[in-house]
């Protein structure tokens, strides 16, 4: 497992790198505001379809909240880019004993509250425009060991250009009213209720 | 209403213009495999949510469809944007009167069977993630106005990214039937059933 490591200049170089790379690949980002606990850590389920969605989602909460982001990447692409280390991200190794320490590590970054991590609980890179989310049982377990300690927050991001050349970014934030599931089930139905109503907002888009 | 005034060669060079613009700007273009019938012309309905859409369909009439591009744009469009007119564009103005002369003028351009034209049924922008096609009524004209042998071919471009920075555009083909022999009501349900089966082709498509 790689564990993210500190380092001011690389940090401080892509802090301000990130925002140039969005504003130069998209015309813009949309997102709604949410009321985010500030004695809480936030843990951030979102949907997973591009290599921009962390990117996107750093971008938004860098926006709205000062609390550092940790990002769970596998670990193929966390050897491929050096960088991703510096900026907050860890990996897991999709063995059973990798899983566990990554999810352990996971629930231990929610206890400050300082710390914002995200998943991308698709464990893999999904199409833009599945149905039906489908989650991977492991984050059910982060939830279970930071139990009370974290603040819950829903994105669902969707990518449209409309009149423009460039592509523009809505990411839609909810935060669910009970954030206590029994499995991962009811988790999954949960995400999938804010995924549709963003859906249904993003597909009543008409110029 | 403004007539096309295509000039061959500079369409061609439109075309390989605009595939070395896409080329920069998507990481692929992939179109479905799909084999238009021969002797016919086409008229080729796509679904409007981007700037790209006309481009594309000169695209796909150049590289893919191997027919010469008309396409019906919105007058005021036009106007902005002269030199389409050398590409092929012709006006609509769905306003006045005269749209019935460009729904003519459409479908005398389809008597040829090397011709394309290129139209959107949505007649506006209307988001990626729309489930539902709604076919504008004259469509309906234009199909009944066409003495040649035209085959209907309905193209649902959906962007997606993947592993890449660059968006990718998958276009998914449909044969809608020859014009004269499907209904209106029959081709709006077929063009909807395509989208559909579009939408789940992409979720599975291969990346």
């Amino acid at each position: 497992m790689i564990y993210p490591q500190n380092n001011r200049l690389i940090y401080g170089f892509f802090q301000r790198y990130i925002p140039r790379i969005i504003r130069r690949n998209f015309k813009e980002v949309n997102f709604n505001s949410v009321e985010i606990d500030q004695n809480k850590s936030v843990l951030l389920l979102a949907n997973h379809f591009s290599w921009w969605d962390a990117f996107l989602l750093y971008f938004v909460f860098a926006k709205l909240t000062g609390k550092k982001l940790h990002v769970m990447v596998l670990e193929d692409t966390m050897k491929k880019q050096w960088f991703f280390k510096y900026i907050g991200a860890f990996s897991v190794n999709k063995t059973p004993h990798g899983v566990i320490n990554a999810l352990n590590y996971a629930a231990q970054l929610l206890n400050d509250p300082q710390n914002l991590v995200l998943i991308f609980p698709q464990g893999k890179l999904c199409s833009n425009f599945v149905n039906e989310v489908q989650f991977e049982k492991g984050v059910m377990k982060i939830m279970d060991q930071a139990a009370g300690r974290f603040q819950l927050i829903y994105a669902a991001a969707f990518v449209e250009n409309l009149q423009y050349e460039k592509p523009m970014a809505n990411v839609y934030l909810s935060i669910p009213v009970n954030c206590t599931f029994e499995n991962i089930e009811a988790l999954t139905q949960s995400y999938q209720q804010h995924y549709n109503d963003a859906r249904l907002l993003q597909t009543k888009i008409i110029l | 209403m403004i007539p096309a005034r295509r000039v061959k060669i500079f369409s061609n060079w439109f075309a390989i213009y605009m595939r070395y613009r896409m080329r920069k700007a998507f990481n692929q273009l992939m179109v479905m495999p799909f084999i238009p019938k021969e002797g016919h012309s086409i008229l080729l309905l796509c679904n409007h949510f981007s700037w790209w859409d006309g481009l594309w369909g000169n695209y796909l009439a150049y590289w893919h469809l191997d027919r010469k591009l008309y396409i019906m744009m919105q007058e005021d469009h036009l106007k902005k944007r002269m030199l389409l007119n050398l590409f092929g564009g012709f006006s609509i103005n769905r306003s006045s009167r005269e749209m019935v002369k460009s729904l003519q003028y459409a479908a005398n351009l389809l008597n040829d069977t090397e011709n394309l034209v290129v139209v959107f049924p949505q007649g506006q922008l209307i988001s990626n993630h729309t489930t539902e096609i709604v076919v504008e009524k004259g469509i309906e004209r234009l199909i009944k106005n066409i003495k040649g042998p035209c085959q209907v071919v309905y193209s649902c471009a959906l962007i997606d990214y993947f592993e890449n920075l660059k968006p990718s555009v998958y276009f998914h083909l449909f044969d809608c039937g020859i014009a004269g022999e499907v209904s209106f009501d029959k081709l709006t349900e077929r063009i909807n059933t395509f989208h559909k089966q579009a939408l789940k082709d992409q979720v599975n498509v291969e990346h």
